[in-house]
Order: structure tokens, then C-alpha cells, then sequence
């Protein structure tokens, strides 16, 4: 009888791990199964990807973000606690991280590249099911909530996430204090909270 | 949500905690607040209540499908580090299956089902050092590795041209940082991809890439995420082969 949690070869085995949840395809990955990984991947590439694309504007860079993100996953595998939240959360998290970090290298090293945000189509991901549905829905909510706040506490909320600039960064450029900015994040963060209700039940 | 849901005016240090969540403090401040987190119950729960709304914010970028070449690329690496680590496995297990087989008959059975069990890289790196206190007769080499760090360890094991490197006791990579594997033939020490981190005990198996024949010293040092090209600390491993 097939146990999914047994690691196994064969082309069909990766079909048969698609029945589990993350966090008993990450028993398997601990243990070294590239199949169950390869689920995990197909499970959040895209929203990887889109998370990557939206910082680093442009396609090669956040591809290279993505792929150096879950190799640093897999080779870091042994570190995931599900304690401290999701695969998902997990693997969106070392992203956001890997793209900060090429983000500020760019800014070092090559301040005349140009962004092809825009100038290529976009590629939508599809919604393929209800889970994506559900995520779409979310996803407006989230937006909604941003939307919402004063511009000022939006915009730093928006250029610190998705711009990966710092406080101080972001001061200098807005020219008001640090201690501002700092409190415009907090403020805005704190009243996204609130309009959302309970994020952590969110699918994610 | 109630208002006693979000501590407010959490002091000064409780500033960095938005900053924080979003990824907006630079590398040195991160650091810094992060050791401070260790200490301070209103930042911790204060970096709590922000950081489930920073985790959700990925959700609003458009979405977009990941190109197919993107996963091709990937899980070619992955497939290749699998092969690596089971391949190393057996080499370990061959070498410790002969050794057991001359010291004695009655030994290799008891850690038959904990082998079975999937604990192998547990098994492996005690029936390793087992080798080495024994002595002789194996094809594996032990070397241990003079490591920084206060109460850690680590263990080389070299295999028919391979390399695994156990560590034990090593303190946690802070964040945005893990710990790179060096090689050194002659001339500067060279990057691999051997890139980890450590469980909360401080331990970690990790394979070193590519053939360890003429390498002369095998180190690790603290990186950046992603690693660097050349290092950019001191080492706090040093195995001299």
C-alpha cells in the first residue's frame, strides 16, 4: 500500500505527493526527497516569482532572486519550523530577504539599470482553483487595507516592502525624520491589522 | 481586534519593530535588533502583531507565473545535491559495513533499524567517528576541524574523494546571513555552493561540492545570503586535510 510519507522514485511518485500538506511534504524534504520539493516548488513558485518580480522589476533579476531563494531553502531545509508559520510564509520570506539584498546591490553597484516592469506583457498566473480563487479575493483585501491608509503611511509601507529601501533611505528621500517614517510604519502597519481582522487565519 | 491586542508606546526600542518586519532596517541595525528581541518581551510581542501583516503583503503584487526554465534550473541543482548526499550515504555506509563486518558480527545488527528508520545522517556521523576511534581497515577519513566558536565541533569525513563536514554546537546564522564552505587547493580559497544553516542545536550535515582531491584546507565562514566570492569573515571552521 502506498505511504506517502515513505520517500519513493518513479514517475509517479510526485503525482501521488501532491495529496499532502506542506508541512508533510517538509518531513520528506528534510529527508532529502527532491520530489516532495518539487511539489513544494510547484505549489509556490508563482507567488515567489510575483513577489520577486514586483521588488526587483525586472524578469532576470528576480528570476535569479527566486532560484537562489529556494536553494537556499532546500540547503536550509533543516531550519524550517512550522512553529513559526507557514511553508508559504516561509518561502516568501527568504524571497522578500534574497531581494532586499539584490536590491541593495543594485543600488551599490549599478544604478543606471533599467526596470522592464511594464515593457514586457505581463504573464498572469492563471486561476486554477479554488485556492487561487480564495487568494485572489485575499489578496483584494490586503490591497483594499493598503489603499486605505493616509498616502504617507501607505507609500512608506509600500517603498520599505516592495522598494527594499531602509528608514533611513526612505527619510532622505521624503526629507522628514527617521523617527517619522519609523512612525508612519508602524501606524499604518498596526491599522492594516485592524482592518484585516486576523491576518494569520488568511489561506495564504 | 481590541485595542490590548497592539502594546503601544512600547519605549523607544519598540521603534524598530516596523522597520523591522518590513525589512527596513540595514544589515547591522537588523543584527542589533534582532539580538535585542532576545531580551525585550514588548518588542517580541510587538514584532508579533506587525509581522503577521508584513507576511501578507506579497499576496498584493501581481501575480505572475514563474517561467518554466526557472524550475528547470532549480530543481536540476536540488536533484544533483540529492544524488550527491545519497551517494555520499552509501559510500559511508559501504566503508562502515566493511569495517563493523571485521571488528565484529555481532555489532552491525543493532544499527540496522535505526538505519531503516531514516535517521541516516545521525547514524552515519556516529558510526563515522566510530571508524576513526577504532582505527584503521575503513576507507573513510575523519578529521576533526579546529572550530571557533565556544562549545562547537566539527567533524570532516572524506570518502573516495568526497567530503561531508558535521558540525555540531554552532551558534545560529543571524538573519539574512548563512555559513559558506571553502575550499583551498592553492592560492585563495574558493567558493562553493554548499551553503547551510543550523538546526536550533547548533547542528548541521553538509556536503562539500565536487571532488576534495589536492584540497588542502576545507573552512567555513559567515555570509551573506546567497554567499560571496571571496570571504568576508574570519573562518569558524578550519579542517586542514
Amino acid at each position: 500500500m502506498f505511504n506517502p510519507l515513505r520517500p519513493s522514485g518513479g514517475s509517479g511518485s510526485i503525482e501521488r505527493l501532491r495529496v499532502l500538506a506542506d508541512e508533510e511534504l517538509m518531513q520528506l524534504v528534510y529527508r532529502s526527497s527532491a520530489d516532495a520539493f518539487e511539489v513544494i516548488y510547484d505549489r509556490h513558485a508563482d507567488a515567489a516569482f510575483s513577489l520577486a518580480y514586483r521588488m526587483c522589476a525586472q524578469r532576470a533579476l528576480a528570476e535569479d532572486v527566486v532560484q537562489e531563494a529556494f536553494l537556499s531553502l532546500w540547503r536550509s531545509r533543516a531550519r524550517y519550523d512550522r512553529n513559526r508559520g507557514s511553508v508559504r510564509t516561509w518561502v516568501l520570506g527568504i524571497v522578500h530577504n534574497r531581494a532586499i539584498d539584490a536590491l541593495r546591490r543594485r543600488t551599490v553597484r549599478d544604478k543606471g539599470i533599467v526596470n522592464d516592469e511594464g515593457l514586457e506583457e505581463r504573464v498572469a498566473a492563471p486561476e486554477r482553483t479554488e485556492l487561487d480563487v480564495a487568494r485572489r479575493e485575499e489578496a483584494r483585501e490586503i490591497r483594499d487595507a493598503l489603499d486605505e491608509l493616509p498616502e504617507e503611511q501607505s507609500k512608506v509601507i509600500e517603498l520599505a516592502y516592495f522598494g527594499g529601501m531602509t528608514h533611513v533611505q526612505i527619510a532622505s528621500m521624503l526629507d522628514v525624520p527617521v523617527g517619522t517614517i519609523k512612525g508612519r510604519m508602524r501606524l499604518g502597519l498596526a491599522k492594516m491589522r485592524m482592518a484585516l481582522g486576523d491576518p494569520t487565519e488568511m489561506v495564504q | 481586534m481590541s485595542g490590548e491586542d497592539f502594546p503601544m508606546d512600547p519605549g523607544l526600542c519598540g521603534d524598530n519593530a516596523a522597520p523591522y518586519v518590513l525589512g527596513a532596517l540595514a544589515e547591522e541595525e537588523h543584527e542589533a535588533f534582532r539580538r535585542h528581541l532576545d531580551s525585550c518581551a514588548v518588542c517580541r510581542e510587538e514584532v508579533a502583531a506587525l509581522q503577521v501583516v508584513a507576511s501578507v503583503l506579497p499576496a498584493i503584487a501581481p501575480q505572475r507565473s514563474a517561467p518554466q526554465e526557472l524550475k528547470r534550473n532549480v530543481m536540476a541543482s536540488v536533484r544533483e545535491d540529492a544524488r550527491r548526499e545519497e551517494e555520499l550515504g552509501h559510500h559511508m555506509i559501504a566503508a562502515t559495513r566493511t569495517h563493523f563486518a571485521r571488528r565484529s558480527q555481532l555489532a552491525w545488527p543493532r544499527w540496522r533499524p535505526l538505519l531503516a528508520s531514516g535517521a541516516l545522517a545521525t547514524v552515519v556521523a556516529v558510526l563515522v567517528i566510530a571508524i576513526a576511534s577504532g582505527g584503521g581497515g575503513a576507507s573513510t577519513r575523519v578529521i576533526r576541524a579546529e572550530a571557533t566558536p565556544r562549545g562547537a565541533d566539527a567533524l570532516l569525513h572524506v570518502s573516495d574523494g568526497r567530503a561531508q563536514l558535521d558540525v555540531s554546537g554552532m551558534p545560529q546564522t543571524p538573519p539574512q546571513r548563512v555559513y559558506e564552505v571553502w575550499v583551498k587547493r592553492s592560492g585563495a580559497p574558493q567558493p562553493t555552493d554548499a551553503l547551510f544553516t543550523v538546526t536550533a542545536h547548533g547542528d548541521a550535515t553538509v556536503g562539500v561540492p565536487g571532488s576534495v582531491r589536492g584540497v588542502k584546507v576545507i573552512m567555513v565562514t559567515s555570509e551573506p545570503l546567497g554567499g560571496s566570492k571571496v570571504p568576508t569573515t574570519s573562518p569558524v571552521i578550519i579542517a586542514r586535510l
